[in-house]
């Protein structure tokens, strides 16, 4: 289980100060969702679970062991980001073997075409990611992320611009392997819907603090 | 026991190994075109040891390092600094003085100075291309009176040795009235460079009608060009003289190779390399006479020179003066 | 805090290394040059007002340099943008920045024999309407003509890169609103390319700031000349090196604000072209005629005191030249000094900039005092040389040398190789690190979250963005090695020679011929160099797409 406990997070604007303070609780196997407009703190919330950004006080644990002081690449988490989740340069398939730290690399090629093949995406391993549609690149950094094996799922604003099928065969997807492999997905959207459609808890972010709904 | 033995290796050594003379100097007296390839060569030879000339960007540049260098120089003597910057090189104390026989020189002047020896010299005078040029002036008040886009170029007299030297020149000949006729010649001065190559290359590009030179440059047009155009604008009043001196420094640790070469210099060996590789006069009579090509240029009638003390003494106050004059 | 500094420690430690060598080398150098003046201090802070008229003229000429080279940036970066198809265009690209890097002698003369009292502007006008010019490339106009060929195409050069970053979807909206040509200017390239000439005019500046060579030739009059000159006269004249100290430090202090100023300037990464984006259409005719009429008007400009160059060298006698020894030895320093002159340069400069944009990104080390000082530090360092005058650069190394006592090709090297890194770093930094932030701004969380770091980040993450930007900062320092002449006077000898120190010495001994020979194999060398390297580096693909 992840706890957000109380993590205040200050941050100086041109004008204004933003003071934010946080509290969540996410269970193994469910899907979080958190909803509000831009401008909220939607984003400084996935910064400060994944440790992009670190609190002023309170703490994050995961199954009782704190991890508020772990850097981002030690934190059990893997993240979807909005955009630039794959390097362009590179084809599909490098892009998912960065992502994986295995040591047998027969293995992680198999578990890419596999991945693959299940969101739909069968054959194009090769093609370099700056060629693909904004809806192909986020399924192969779910993929990648899938394929991470990290318990805690961060997912920010992940479908928006996708085409209706895309999205609801994507939200599906998180829906099941939430269950499957007893992870906790974090999804921060604006969409009420998306969250109705796959979470099992909504809570609200509102002039930097969460409510549940 | 070791230190018998190396000290006996190092005797051994040193007994055999040539002594090196080494000589500061500037660039274009030890570049490969230059004296000092055939002056090492000859010099070597007879009394069997090691020059080394190291090159600096100009005379002062070489007396400066040494200065840098203080005791741990490892020049032996300072050769390329003139009459006008011997009291200036005097006075740090750095130079021992010297044996060579002075008696057979052969200059417009008496020379008495018990620490330099010169070993060439030239008159400075400005250079024109009689292809362009018909009437020059023959004159510091015609030159100033020439017409209104007749340019000149000259050099810094705080960098360069023919910038120093036309502004003494201008200031034996006009004394109180120097600044006034700086004012007046200034319209005619089409630029001021750091250094003597920039304003010949600058006039050779054909960039101003007369350039300050020496007497002795059209000798190098006629002898390695065979171009008869290049000459000087002969002054009546004479010309002020750039004689170009070596001195013995005190800290050296080769001072009886260093009086040799002093005394090398005033023999016909040196003096026959100078007129084509310096481009300027040796010291003292050549036998064989000066080389074909020398005999053509212009050679003043009289030398003008000013005293080394007193031009220490003033170097900065008439700096200054022409300053004044040129300031916009 | 110190959790966070901990954590970048691998990006912080040899960036900060670095910055500490190249600030105590500093403090070296003015420590033996102020140990060597001794106790005679007497002089120390009184401005005669002669040094005060310098330093007003100084300013004088470098603010008017300055705007006069970034608004002809400007316009000919512009034209350039707009016109993105034509022959030769990268060549001509590549020959305008070249000006900057060559020795500046060269540049001079190649000047000179075209818009000279004796140029071919003269001849021509004279053929033509009976009329000359008489010599306006004398005098303050000669400095400022001067100052704006050797930085305007540079600016052009940088700022070009600016405009083109400048995403479509911008131009594309501009059309939809039916912009005029002025209105887009001012509205959406201006803002693009805003800070982009900021910092390049603080460059400039110091560049023109500090001009010594082109002040004396072209000046005409001591009135006319810089701080540099007075720090000349007395180093070389006075032997007054205590004055020449205050001088340098006159002029550090002016050069310290500016770097002050411009390092505070946020790098705008979104001026940073991933790729070349070209503007998909056609500008209105007379807008279009205009822009080719500047080009045309630039290219002679700038490109045909290069073609003089080659005229004036092209009758020299080659073989002569390559058999001598001198020659050769001169070239091979030249090349081996600047090749590895220009590899420390691109490595300094990574280390430097990979420390440095930890402060600039939130995601890293959040923003607090210490930080503020630490990234000053760092970018100060980096850019601190433009303003030590290479004499008294020069000057201290030699004094160093006398300190410690080693092999004179030790020091030689050594002086000579720090001379040119220090000088080419600023140039490389402000190339390289605009890159190296927009790269950790766009991948920085992925590589974190995938755990891509050290040699594998590098391989995957920076470098694919990076070898454009490294293969230029290497052309760019080799040349500017190349073409130095700043401190080889007090460390050249019979052995140790560079190739522009025996083109000066050639010039100086009636061997006009050879001369410009020589000139013609630096240009050459420095063109090639400019051209090809930057190409083997963009098409070289270290990851297999």
């Amino acid at each position: 289980m992840l706890k957000v406990n109380n993590i205040k997070y200050k941050y100086k604007n041109e004008n204004k100060e933003n003071i934010y303070n946080f509290s969540l609780e996410a269970k193994c196997a469910e899907v979080v969702g958190i909803l509000g407009a831009s401008g909220n703190g939607k984003s400084t919330l996935l910064d400060l679970i994944s440790g992009f950004l670190s609190s002023i006080s309170g703490d994050i644990t995961y199954n009782d062991q704190d991890i508020t002081d772990l850097a981002p690449e030690k934190r059990p988490i893997t993240i979807l980001f909005q955009n630039y989740n794959l390097f362009e340069h590179l084809n599909v398939e490098k892009n998912i073997l960065l992502g994986i730290e295995s040591k047998n690399k027969q293995e992680d090629i198999k578990k890419t075409y596999k991945i693959l093949s299940e969101i739909g995406l069968k054959g194009y391993e090769k093609k370099i990611a700056s060629s693909l549609s904004g809806g192909e690149q986020q399924r192969v950094a779910l993929a990648r992320a899938l394929l991470r094996n990290k318990p805690i799922l961060l997912l920010d604003e992940p479908f928006t611009g996708l085409d209706f099928d895309t999205r609801e065969h994507m939200l599906h997807l998180v829906k099941t392997i939430t269950k499957t492999k007893q992870i906790c997905t974090i999804m921060v959207t604006h969409e009420p819907n998306d969250c109705k459609k796959i979470a099992n808890k909504i809570y609200e972010v509102k002039n930097g603090k969460l409510t549940l709904l | 026991m070791l230190k018998i033995i190396l000290g006996a290796i190092l005797l051994l050594g040193s007994l055999f190994a040539k002594e090196t003379l080494t000589i500061y100097t500037y660039d274009s007296f030890a570049a490969s075109w230059g004296p000092a390839p055939l002056i090492k060569k000859a010099f070597e030879k007879k009394y069997n040891c090691n020059l080394k000339f190291v090159a600096t960007d100009s005379a002062i540049g070489a007396f400066r390092k040494v200065q840098l260098e203080g005791k741990n120089t490892k020049a032996d003597i300072v050769l390329g600094l003139d009459t006008n910057t011997a009291e200036l090189a005097r006075k740090s104390g750095l130079f021992a003085k010297h044996h060579a026989d002075t008696s057979k020189l052969d200059l417009p002047i008496k020379w008495n100075d018990d620490t330099f020896v010169p070993f060439d010299y030239s008159y400075f005078a400005f250079v024109y291309d009689s292809n362009k040029l018909k009437n020059p002036p023959s004159s510091f008040d015609e030159l100033a009176n020439m017409p209104k886009n007749f340019k000149i170029i000259i050099e810094d007299p705080r960098s360069s040795t023919p910038g120093l030297g036309l502004l003494l020149w201008i200031k034996a000949t006009y004394k109180d009235k120097a600044y006034e006729y700086w004012k007046k010649l200034a319209p005619h001065i089409l630029t001021i460079t750091k250094g003597w190559s920039e304003a010949y290359n600058l006039f050779l590009k054909g960039e101003a009608d007369m350039v300050l030179s020496y007497t002795t440059s059209p000798a190098y047009h006629i002898i390695e060009e065979k171009k008869y155009n290049y000459k000087t604008a002969n002054f009546k009043a004479g010309h002020y003289a750039g004689i170009e001196i070596a001195g013995m420094l005190k800290s050296s640790k080769h001072k009886k190779l260093a009086g040799e070469f002093l005394d090398f210099m005033l023999t016909q060996q040196f003096a026959n390399i100078i007129p084509t590789t310096n481009w300027s006069y040796p010291v003292i009579k050549l036998k064989k006479g000066l080389p074909k090509g020398f005999d053509s240029i212009y050679v003043p009638s009289k030398m003008i020179l000013m005293d080394g003390k007193t031009v220490e003494k003033n170097r900065k106050i008439y700096i200054n003066e022409w300053l004044r004059a040129l300031a916009k | 805090m110190l959790k966070q500094y901990s954590r970048f420690r691998g990006s912080l430690i040899p960036g900060l290394l670095v910055s500490v060598f190249l600030l105590i080398l500093a403090f070296a150098i003015f420590f033996t040059l102020f140990d060597a003046t001794g106790a005679n201090k007497s002089t120390f802070l009184t401005l005669s007002p002669r040094v005060i008229g310098l330093l007003k003229f100084t300013i004088f000429q470098a603010t008017l340099s300055t705007i006069l080279s970034i608004i002809i940036g400007i316009i000919l970066a512009w034209s350039l943008a707009h016109q993105s198809r034509f022959f030769a265009r990268s060549l001509l690209i590549a020959l305008f920045s070249s000006s900057l890097v060559l020795p500046t002698i060269i540049v001079v003369f190649g000047l000179i024999t075209i818009l000279g009292r004796n140029g071919w502007l003269n001849h021509l006008s004279l053929y033509l309407f009976n009329h000359t010019f008489e010599g306006f490339l004398y005098g303050l106009s000669g400095i400022l003509i001067a100052h704006v060929y050797l930085n305007a195409s540079y600016a052009a050069r940088a700022l070009l890169h600016s405009f083109e970053a400048i995403p479509k979807q911008r131009y594309k909206l501009a059309k939809s609103l039916g912009f005029s040509v002025f209105k887009r200017f001012i509205l959406i390239e201006w803002p693009a390319i805003k800070q982009s000439v900021l910092s390049i005019a603080s460059v400039v500046f110091l560049l023109t700031f500090t001009s010594f060579a082109i002040v004396l030739i072209l000046g005409g009059n001591p009135s006319y000349n810089t701080l540099e000159v007075a720090i000349y006269e007395a180093v070389k004249l006075d032997f007054d090196i205590s004055l020449a100290l205050e001088l340098a430090f006159l002029q550090l202090g002016i050069s310290v604000i500016l770097v002050f100023f411009s390092s505070n300037l946020k790098t705008n990464i979104s001026n940073v072209k991933m790729q070349s984006l070209f503007i998909p259409w056609a500008e209105p005719l007379f807008v279009r005629f205009l822009q080719i009429t500047i080009i045309f008007v630039s290219c002679v400009f700038f490109i045909l005191p290069l073609i003089a160059i080659v005229f004036d060298g092209i009758n020299a006698d080659f073989i002569r030249i390559l058999k001598s020894t001198i020659f050769i030895k001169s070239f091979s320093t030249s090349v081996i000094i600047a090749s590895i002159s220009s590899i420390i340069t691109v490595v300094f400069t990574l280390f430097l900039s990979n420390a440095r944009r930890n402060f600039a990104l939130k995601s890293r080390i959040s923003q607090s005092k210490v930080g503020k000082i630490i990234e000053f530090m760092i970018s100060f360092s980096g850019s601190l040389y433009l303003a030590i005058p290479s004499l008294v650069l020069g000057l201290g190394f030699f004094l160093l040398s006398q300190k410690f006592i080693a092999p004179h090709l030790f020091w030689a090297s050594f002086a000579l190789l720090s001379a040119n890194v220090l000088m080419s770093l600023p140039f490389s930094i402000s190339v390289i690190y605009p890159s190296m932030l927009k790269t950790a701004t766009r991948y920085d969380k992925l590589c974190f979250s995938l755990n891509i770091s050290g040699f594998k980040r590098w391989i995957y993450c920076e470098w694919p963005f990076l070898k454009e930007s490294i293969g230029y900062a290497i052309a760019l320092s080799f040349c500017l090695s190349l073409g130095d002449l700043g401190i080889i006077s007090l460390f050249g000898n019979q052995d140790f020679s560079t190739l522009p120190w025996y083109l000066y010495g050639l010039m100086g001994s009636y061997q006009n011929n050879d001369a410009a020979g020589v000139a013609l194999i630096l240009l050459g060398l420095t063109l090639s160099v400019f051209i090809f390297v930057p190409k083997i580096f963009a098409k070289e693909n270290f990851v297999k797409g």
